[in-house]
Order: structure tokens, then sequence, then C-alpha cells
């Protein structure tokens, strides 16, 4: 969906209507380079967008039903204290303190990530259906500020996507990779957990400080 | 607990070896990837998903569903672009094809040729609409001419036509459209452009122009308009862009 999103708005690297200026894009008719979009030329990568878009609405909603009916759900909405919760992980990250914040099943971090993900894929949908067709669902592309904006709101939702994506699979190796084969057979080691590790991103990559490296129950 | 570096270079039971192997893999089929129209067999589903959507944009569709330019937008002028398929801008020579007139023509009980003066004497409509190109942007415009109801009404079309068929000079480039889309209110066989005569550059010396299709719908420099009772396909659509193309 991306590599062909790119290829479509390769084909007028832009949002500003004919004869208007665009503020809010610092790139305006800047092509993304090829080896990041997919699909040949505009109109492949149109068929294949136009294809997958209905994978990634059933895939969205298979997710959502999941986490609904498994009451999930519960572990990623926002609660009071994430914000505080947050940017103590983000001083745990930066060495400005030194053990790993308490965390129940995913740190505060995490469950924003895993929050915004989904709502991001949500704003994606919509207004993808808004630039589909923003004459006969006009109330839908009026909602995002008419069709350029809406194009620009579904730009930034991909960019939003991929962000976070990209974090999250490089968190996923950096800090917690016990949680890979848990993905699939479940049965996850609490005492592998980051939390119960004291662990930063590749920390064991850093040189070794007592502080750091030996979990509080070792000294 | 201790916590072994080594541990990291085995999970899920991939060593370190097999792991930059499978990645290696994976990015090389990744690049190979891009940029790529994707696999061949593919094109059999991404033809079949075409065909399939065709049926969600035609029930979407409402004759009530009026495009709206927002009153903040600027009207394009100068700056539409102008697009042909023939080498160089098409223009009907008089003196080699005689005088221009659109045939109007196929399942109807009253087939017509109308000069342009003929278009002109018809009810006259301004649409000051939206040009939705296949490329991603917008364009304001305001076109004059007559309404594609209004034609239909006169050439008396059959119940057997479900499609119609716009076609023109400009080398052999036509589109074929459903003909709900072409009965919408919006949709305007059009000679004028932002108050002035059409010119060469955008299809004189009359265009079919419709918010309710993309710009490649909308074919220019037009000589015939058929009824059909099955689409026929069109210069775009059988390149390979969505053939409803509707927005």
């Amino acid at each position: 969906m991306v590599g062909s999103g790119l290829r479509i708005f390769n084909a007028y690297p832009a949002f500003a209507r004919r004869g208007e200026l665009f503020c809010c894009y610092p790139f305006e008719h800047k092509p993304i380079p090829a080896w990041l979009t997919f699909g040949g030329w505009l109109g492949g990568a149109r068929n294949w967008h136009f294809a997958m878009m209905w994978v990634l609405v059933v895939n969205g909603l298979v997710y959502l039903a999941f986490v609904y009916l498994h009451g999930e759900w519960r572990d990623l909405v926002p609660r009071k204290g994430d914000i505080r919760d947050s940017w103590q992980m983000v001083k745990f990250y930066a060495f400005k303190r030194k053990d790993h914040p308490h965390q129940g099943k995913h740190n505060a971090l995490q469950k924003t990530a895993y929050f915004l993900l989904p709502v991001a894929g949500a704003l994606a949908v919509a207004t993808g259906i808004a630039i589909w067709k923003p004459v006969q669902l006009s109330l839908l592309t009026d909602l995002f500020g008419g069709y350029v904006w809406a194009r620009y709101w579904h730009f930034v939702a991909m960019l939003v996507i991929v962000i976070l994506s990209v974090i999250h699979v490089f968190m996923v190796f950096a800090v917690d990779p016990y949680s890979i084969p848990a993905m699939i057979t479940g049965n996850y080691d609490e005492r592998n957990s980051p939390e119960a590790r004291n662990a930063r991103p590749f920390y064991h990559l850093f040189p070794r400080r007592q502080s750091v490296q030996s979990p509080p129950e070792a000294t | 607990m201790k916590f072994d570096p080594k541990e990291f270079v085995s999970i899920g039971g991939i060593d370190r070896r097999e792991f930059l192997a499978w990645g290696g893999i994976m990015s090389a089929a990744l690049l190979a990837a891009c940029n790529s129209r994707g696999p061949k067999s593919a094109e059999k589903l991404l033809r079949y998903a075409e065909r399939k959507n065709r049926v969600v944009e035609r029930a979407l569709f409402r004759h009530t569903s009026m495009d709206a330019v927002r009153p903040s937008a600027y009207d394009a002028r100068n700056k539409l672009p102008s697009y042909f398929i023939s080498r160089t801008v098409p223009v009907w020579d008089e003196s080699v094809r005689g005088k221009w007139a659109l045939e109007v023509s196929g399942l109807v009980a009253n087939p017509m040729r109308l000069t342009l003066e003929d278009l002109q004497r018809l009810p006259r409509v301004s649409e000051r609409v939206n040009h939705y190109c296949v490329e991603g942007w917008t364009a304001v415009e305001t076109w004059t001419g007559c309404r594609f109801s209004d034609l239909a009404k006169l050439a008396r079309v059959s119940p057997e036509a479900h499609y119609v068929d716009f076609q023109s000079f400009d080398d052999d480039y036509h589109e074929s459209w459903d003909l709900e889309s072409a009965m919408h209110r919006q949709t305007v066989v059009a000679y004028g452009l932002d108050g002035k005569m059409l010119d060469p550059a955008h299809g004189a010396p009359a265009r079919v122009y419709s918010p309710v299709k993309l710009g490649y719908k909308n074919t220019k420099y037009l000589t015939k308009i058929v009824f059909m009772p099955k689409m026929n396909g069109g210069y775009w659509s059988d390149m390979g862009y969505e053939w409803y193309g509707g927005t």
C-alpha cells in the first residue's frame, strides 16, 4: 500500500491545487525516490492500491474485532498518567533514569504507539475513501477540509504508520527480542522482559557500567 | 537472573548467520520488487479487483451528489495543463475536413449532427467545478456548454443503451462511460472555458466535461457521441487505468 501510494503520489508529488501554493509540505514537486515506490507506473500502482485497500480494511477490521472480543483493548486505551509514564520511559532510554519504570503488559511508550497505530490506520482508510470519491462522498471529503487537505492527511497518516512501524520493529529487536518467538508460540517468559532485564536498546552492546548492567537483585 | 548477550543471537531457533541470510534474501526480494509492476500472475487478480470495485463505485453513484468548489479555491486559469495524445495540438482544419459537427448516434431514435452553432443554441449552462486528474491534482475551472442530458433527450436514447462512447479527432482517443454518469447534471458538452470559447489546447471545438469522472474520461476534441448497449473501453482504460474512473 505504501509503495503503490508513493508511486501514485509521484505522478503529482505536490498538494497544491493548480494555480495555487500549498502551505504545509516542504518538498512540493520533489518526487519520492523510485526505489521506494511500487507498481511501475501510475496505472499499475493505482490498480495495486485499489485492490490491496480491501486487504487493509479487512485486516484492520479483523484486528479490531479480535482486540475487542478478547478485551485486550483495555491494555491499549489511553489512561491518566500515560503521559507521565511515557516521559519516564524516555528518561530511562536517555540514561536520565537508572531503573526501568514499572510496566504491565506494555510500557507507556508502547501503549501510546499501539493506540496511535490503529487510529492512524483508520485515518488512512477514511482519508483514502475521501480522495477516492470526492464528489459522491463529498461530506467525508469536506470533513477533512476538502480534496487537497484530505490527500494531505492521507499522506500524513501513511507517514505516521511507517514511522511507528519502523520504530516498533527496531525496538522489538533492540530491547525485547524474546517477544519474537512468543508472538507466534505464546509462552512469554517474564524473566526476560525488558523490565526484568532493565533493557535499553541494544544495551548489551554498550560498555559495561555497573548501574546499567546489573539487574537490581544481583547487586 | 543474569542476561547473557550471547542469547541475543539465537532468538526463536534462528542463529545470527541464518538471520543475516534471511534478512539478505528478504531485502533483495524487496529491492527487486521496487518500482516493478509486481508479479505477472497478479494481473488477473488486479483486473478482478477492478471489476468488483466498479460494482461498488456504481452503487455509490448518486445523481444528487454534486461537486462543489471550496470558497477559498482559486481558478487555475493558465495553470490548467494542456493534454492530448497527438504529436501536436489537434486542430480541426475546415479546409480539409469540412465544417466540424458533433455526431450523436448509436442506440437513439433521432440521430443528429450538431454544428457548434446548434450546440450553442441549446440551453446554456456554466459549471464552476473541480477537475480531478488521475495524477492527483485538482484545478478549478468554469466550463460552459449544454448539458449532456439535454442532448440525450433530443436524441431520444433507447432504453437498451447503458453506455456511451465519447470519440475524438485527437488520434484515436475515446473513452466510454456508464450512462448514469453521463446523465449527471454536471456533465456538459463544453465549448467554453472561463468565459471564452474553448481553445485548441483544451479540446476545441467541444469536449465532454464532468467533475464526476477523472480527467482522462473527459474526451476532448469531440467528434462523436455513440450510445451503446455495452461498454467500449477507452484509450487510457485499455492501457490500464480504471475503466470507471469516477470521483
